[in-house]
């Protein structure tokens, strides 16, 4: 092998040393300069992808949780107890919203005393009917419990209300609040017995 | 040199349009203050038909279109935390599942104060809580946060009174046939809830809201009356990744914003609930950034904005979808 000195090619396997020979043409820039810069914008891109998909999220499609056991069904006689406290609940459950509303009308300043007094009694004479009503009914021994909640929850909104009207006579604003614990209470207990009575009456909103 | 300079223009050129690309696709950044952000699951109504939460989405037997194979899914109940400065900002809460209120199919209930626990929040340290409405699987819980300001629509209770106070009985109807109130007008309302958010008003710690409202720096409540309910309102966050927007159920389903369909017709006037869609469109720049209160999808890779989740208390799931600047990852 001769250094420095030109060779043909094709002499005597000289390709290499003929090129190594030749002063070497100086490499091609601009190639070298696009994949460079292609390549990084692909390492930048596959990045942002291979970040995209390393995630742990939580995955809702897991093993399906068991749903808890459906309740065993009313007995007919717990049916029919249903049945006849459900327009009963309707009253009482539309007064006990109406007479909320009318609270939170006088609050905000939408209502008078004299209008806040009405709404209120006449939420208070629903009360009342409903009370004689569930009170004629005779509940089955299972549901014993359940129709006693509910008696207490209608003598609560009747507290309620009974203690909401004396805003009517001295104006003070504290009747409201000693009011509304019972008829937050009797909220309560009409859910409980709803869960029991009618466990799809609220569905998903 | 003619073809160096074709080659440098054509370097120039990819770059730009990378840059372009870049910059089109990610939301701009909020300008001035912004807030970290979680998603949680108050708790899932499981197998829920698919065609009762979008009727566009009914399962048809035997159909080979991904919009109607699918016959029941499971659908969470979202709430959002708001976290910035000394504000911590719950947007709707959930409800409370006591022994009697077990209903039949939901599952992974969990109080929300243990959950806020697990974001290094207390339940004392929540300042405002802006309920998207107040159907009672929102407006829970309120009592179990006694510093929070509740910000309702006036509209909201208004459309509760009105349709109470209907002289036909079956628009004044609390309930229909026994054990459902098939979307009355007045459904969704039990006396509790009411009771609740009376009780807010009554300790003055209440706001009526009367259609729009900044509750805070860069934080905007926009009414979007009857997308849901009467007095249905979204909220407005400013974070990293862009502007959020919060629809509680006007945004029931983010596949629904993304695809144009109606989702959880309770007292919807499906009109409003497309107008509250494009709102997001507008505020937020896409339906990336909108968050549904009970997208089957949540917390998985398919909603991204709630990808970066994990499994909390009970099965429940939370979500932690941007942080300020400054705040730790609350992500275990």
């Amino acid at each position: 092998m001769v250094r420095g000195k030109p060779q043909a090619l094709g002499e005597g396997g000289a390709g290499v040393s003929a090129l190594i020979g030749e002063p070497r043409r100086s490499p091609n820039v601009k190639i070298f300069l696009f994949s460079f810069v292609l390549l990084s914008l692909l390492g930048v891109l596959t990045l942002a992808a291979v970040r995209e998909v390393v995630t742990s999220p939580a995955n809702s499609r897991t093993a399906h949780p068991t749903l808890a056991p459906p309740r065993p069904p009313l007995t007919p006689a717990e049916e029919a107890y249903a049945l006849a406290l459900w327009p009963i609940h309707n009253e009482v459950k539309a007064s006990a919203l109406k007479m909320t509303l009318g609270g939170l009308a006088y609050k905000l300043g939408e209502l008078d005393r004299g209008g806040l007094k009405s709404k209120v009694d006449a939420s208070s004479e629903t009360y009342r009917r409903a009370a004689m009503r569930i009170a004629a009914l005779t509940p089955p021994a299972s549901l014993a419990q359940v129709h006693e909640m509910y008696v207490d929850a209608v003598r609560l909104y009747q507290r309620s209300a009974a203690e909401m009207v004396r805003v009517g006579g001295d104006g003070r604003d504290e009747h409201l609040v000693v009011a509304q614990p019972l008829s937050m209470e009797a909220s309560e207990k009409l859910l409980m017995v709803g869960d029991v009575l009618w466990p799809t009456e609220y569905r998903p909103n | 040199m003619r073809r160096r300079f074709w080659f440098l223009m054509g370097l120039a050129v990819l770059a730009a349009a990378v840059g372009a690309v870049g910059a089109l696709t990610a939301p701009a950044p909020a300008q001035g203050p912004v807030y970290s952000v979680w998603l949680v699951e108050s708790s899932r109504f499981m197998g829920v038909p698919f065609g009762a939460f979008m009727p566009d989405r009914a399962f048809v037997p035997g159909s080979d279109s991904k919009t109607n194979n699918i016959n029941t899914v499971d659908l969470p109940v979202n709430v959002g935390v708001i976290k910035g400065g000394k504000e911590v900002i719950l947007y709707d809460s959930g409800w409370k599942q006591q022994d009697y209120f077990k209903m039949t199919g939901t599952q992974h209930w969990a109080a929300l104060p243990d959950q806020l626990k697990l974001l290094g929040i207390n339940a004392a340290d929540v300042t405002k809580i802006v309920i998207g409405h107040g159907h009672w699987d929102h407006a829970g819980q309120l009592m179990d946060f006694p510093n929070a300001i509740l910000y309702v629509q006036r509209e909201e209770l208004r459309g509760i009174e009105w349709a109470l106070n209907y002289p036909h009985p079956r628009i004044a109807a609390v309930n229909t046939s026994p054990g459902g109130c098939a979307r009355t007008p007045a459904c969704g309302y039990p006396p509790k809830t009411l009771d609740e958010i009376y009780g807010k008003v009554l300790s003055g710690k209440a706001v009526i809201v009367d259609g729009e409202m900044e509750i805070g720096p860069g934080l905007k409540i926009h009414p979007a009356f009857r997308a849901h309910t009467a007095g249905s309102q979204l909220l407005e966050a400013p974070t990293t990744i862009g502007k959020l927007m919060f629809g509680s159920d006007a945004y029931s389903s983010w596949e629904g914003i993304r695809d144009w369909m109606i989702a959880n017709p309770q007292q919807t006037d499906t009109v409003q609930q497309f107008l509250a869609y494009e709102k997001c469109y507008k505020v937020t720049g896409g339906y990336q950034n909108c968050v549904a209160a009970h997208e089957p999808l949540s917390y998985t890779d398919k909603y991204p904005l709630t990808k970066n989740s994990w499994v909390g208390p009970n099965g429940s799931r939370m979500a932690e979808i941007s942080l300020a600047p400054g705040e730790k990852s609350r992500k275990p």
